[in-house]
């Protein structure tokens, strides 16, 4: 599947004052996916899961190029749980999605389903933010310096996904372009978590429905596993996997584990 | 430039009005992208205004980004917004002769009916900005002065941000008129430029070591308060906006005084390198800062007193703004202001 053709789709929302732009891969039934702060990449892991499912993944308000203003179009969370809730109808989905969400994507994830407890078929949180214990408090990401990302990343800053991610391209125009995008990104979706990344989503979680997989690596330096299990009690049924040796993507991280597991979750 | 801008605003207001000094009273400012009660914020202004019998210039900086951001849990991407809305609702506090309601997107309000009053029909508002070209552009068709400082260097950066703003008033169509510019410089004022240099040498190296110095560029750039088009500026010019800023951690007095961080010498060299900075920059205004960093008590009074004997003269000597009415001056002080805010207004 890789290198096979992304599409591009524009879907109005928002009464029309909002367009947003959803990259479509791989065939067979929906999976929603909500990328974490830094913005939509398409990396291995979802060209894995195009093999056997659709993968639909929106960008998030004002990340998409050419219209970062867009953001300015939603004021709270909860405009933004309404924003993407009619983005996925608008999509006329003919069966509902399973959807899988990453970090701050986790987050919405989880605000998608608790607020439409039918949205989804079934759901993968990976090791999303939302929730908030003072004894563990989350990194700030939006504020650690560049030099640092690495290491808040990932357990092994040196493991070649993380210098696939930290290798800026060659061109000097597309690495500023790629750092003010991610600068931006960040900004984006902090609007929503910004100070602190809860927003009462331990008091919404109980509403959810849908059979979910919770997934974490067990050296996670931005948010502790510890949340795992915070998830997990709140969501009744789920089922939470801690992965050894891994930091805060374990999709990358632990490529071939994660997907055996989401893939073995989601075929149910 | 204060952490309570208010509370010192008031006793400056009081203690030049029983002297009777007849100086305006310039708070830099109440950050209102911070602000969460503006009413409050309005009302402060107007108390000083009646304290100093209609001699305030109001100062309302969009404020530093990590002071809205971490120390008021402000998201940054909502600074600015939050700054014009509250702009608008004092503006029109300080104006409206009826109680208003008013549903903003960050205040609701059921009755806005501020007490006291400004004294000054229309009080000059002054913005102070670092270079960003939409501040500029607030400043001119909201009818604000616009401040800017050398802490940064002046030599490296005054010439620019001078410069784009005399762009940004050609594109808009606004005369860049000398008297809606202040310059604003941290001044040191000795008997000769040596012993200036050695007597404020140390208390300037602890100001821009310890103070904006330890603010790391980081947290004045924290990712959502500056647009897409700003921070790709920003990356592609290498951040020359911010001057020596990466370099104050450790910057000696040499360099302090290299890039024009400060003003220090004899009378005359303050007053002619004070004099060119107006000329050269076309700015109408100077505000001096004559306390800084580590300076004891004695010292500041010495320098508060040299600068008004010595080098003020020589400035008052020197043309500055044109020969139109100041209407960015206070009217008891020889100004004639105009309302301020018309296009906020206009947007609300």
């Amino acid at each position: 599947m890789a290198g096979a053709a992304i599409e591009e789709r524009a879907v109005e929302v928002w009464g029309g004052r909002l367009t947003m732009r959803v990259r479509i891969a791989g065939s067979g039934p929906p999976l929603v996916y909500l990328h974490p702060a830094a913005g939509l990449h398409f990396d291995p892991f979802l060209e894995a899961l195009g093999a056997d499912w659709t993968v639909i993944a929106p960008e998030h308000p004002g990340t998409s190029a050419g219209d970062p203003e867009a953001i300015h179009a939603v004021d709270d969370l909860w405009d933004l749980v309404l924003v993407y809730q009619e983005a996925i109808a608008a999509l006329g989905l003919e069966r509902p999605a399973v959807a899988v969400g990453q970090s701050f994507g986790g987050m919405m994830a989880a605000e998608l389903a608790a607020h439409d407890p039918a949205l989804f078929e079934r759901l993968v949180l990976l090791a999303p933010i939302g929730l908030w214990r003072e004894d563990r408090p989350i990194a700030n990401w939006i504020m650690t310096p560049p030099e640092e990302l690495p290491a808040l990343l990932f357990k092994d800053p040196g493991c070649a996904a993380a210098q696939a991610m930290f290798t800026p391209p060659e061109d000097p125009g597309e690495a500023v372009a790629a750092t003010a995008g991610l600068v931006w990104a960040l900004g984006c979706t902090g609007k929503f978590v910004w100070p602190i990344p809860e927003k009462g989503l331990s008091r919404r979680l109980h509403r959810v429905r849908a059979p979910t997989l919770i997934v974490w690596g067990a050296d996670d330096a931005l948010i502790p596993s510890a949340y795992a299990a915070e998830f997990g009690t709140r969501i009744a049924g789920s089922r939470v996997e801690i992965l050894p040796d891994c930091g805060h993507i374990p999709q990358l991280e632990r490529a071939a584990e994660t997907l055996a597991l989401v893939r073995g979750f989601l075929a149910g | 430039m204060t952490a309570t801008p208010s509370l010192i605003g008031s006793a400056i207001g009081y203690a030049t009005e029983t002297e009777g000094l007849d100086v305006a009273v310039y708070p830099v400012g109440r950050s209102l992208g911070k602000a969460r009660e503006p009413v409050r914020v309005a009302e402060e202004y107007a108390m000083i205004d009646c304290i100093s019998g209609g001699r305030l210039m109001a100062g309302f900086p969009v404020g530093l980004m990590f002071d809205a951001a971490i120390n008021n849990g402000v998201p940054p991407i909502e600074v600015r917004r939050r700054y014009e809305e509250n702009m608008r609702l004092v503006l029109r506090a300080w104006s409206d002769p009826e109680p208003f309601a008013w549903n903003g997107r960050f205040t609701q309000l059921p009755s806005v009916n501020i007490w006291p009053r400004p004294l000054q029909k229309a009080l000059p508002v002054w913005i102070t900005g670092v270079g960003n070209p939409a501040t500029m552009r607030l400043a001119l068709e909201n009818n604000f002065g616009f401040n800017y400082f050398g802490w940064f260097g002046s030599e490296l950066t005054a010439s620019r941000v001078f410069a784009r703003f005399r762009e940004v008033a050609d594109a808009a169509g606004i005369p860049a008129n000398p008297n809606r510019l202040a310059f604003m410089a941290s001044v040191c004022v000795g008997e000769t430029d040596e012993e200036a240099e050695r007597v404020y040498g140390p208390h300037l190296e602890y100001f821009f070591n310890k103070g904006p110095g330890a603010t790391s560029l980081g947290k004045l750039a924290i990712p959502g308060g500056i647009s897409l088009p700003g921070i790709r500026f920003l990356l592609e010019d290498q951040a020359g906006d911010f001057g020596f800023a990466h370099e104050m951690r450790h910057a000696g007095i040499g360099r302090i005084l290299e890039v024009g961080a400060a003003v220090v010498g004899s009378p005359a060299t303050v007053a002619e390198r004070l004099a060119g900075i107006a000329r050269g920059y076309g700015v109408g205004n100077l505000v001096v800062m004559l306390k800084m960093g580590s300076m004891p008590r004695d010292l500041v009074a010495d320098n508060v007193e040299r600068f008004a004997a010595s080098v003020l003269p020589r400035l008052r000597a020197e043309t500055m703004g044109d020969d139109a009415p100041h209407r960015w001056w206070p009217e008891r002080l020889g100004g004639s202001p105009e309302p301020a805010g018309a296009a906020l207004r206009g947007a609300a």
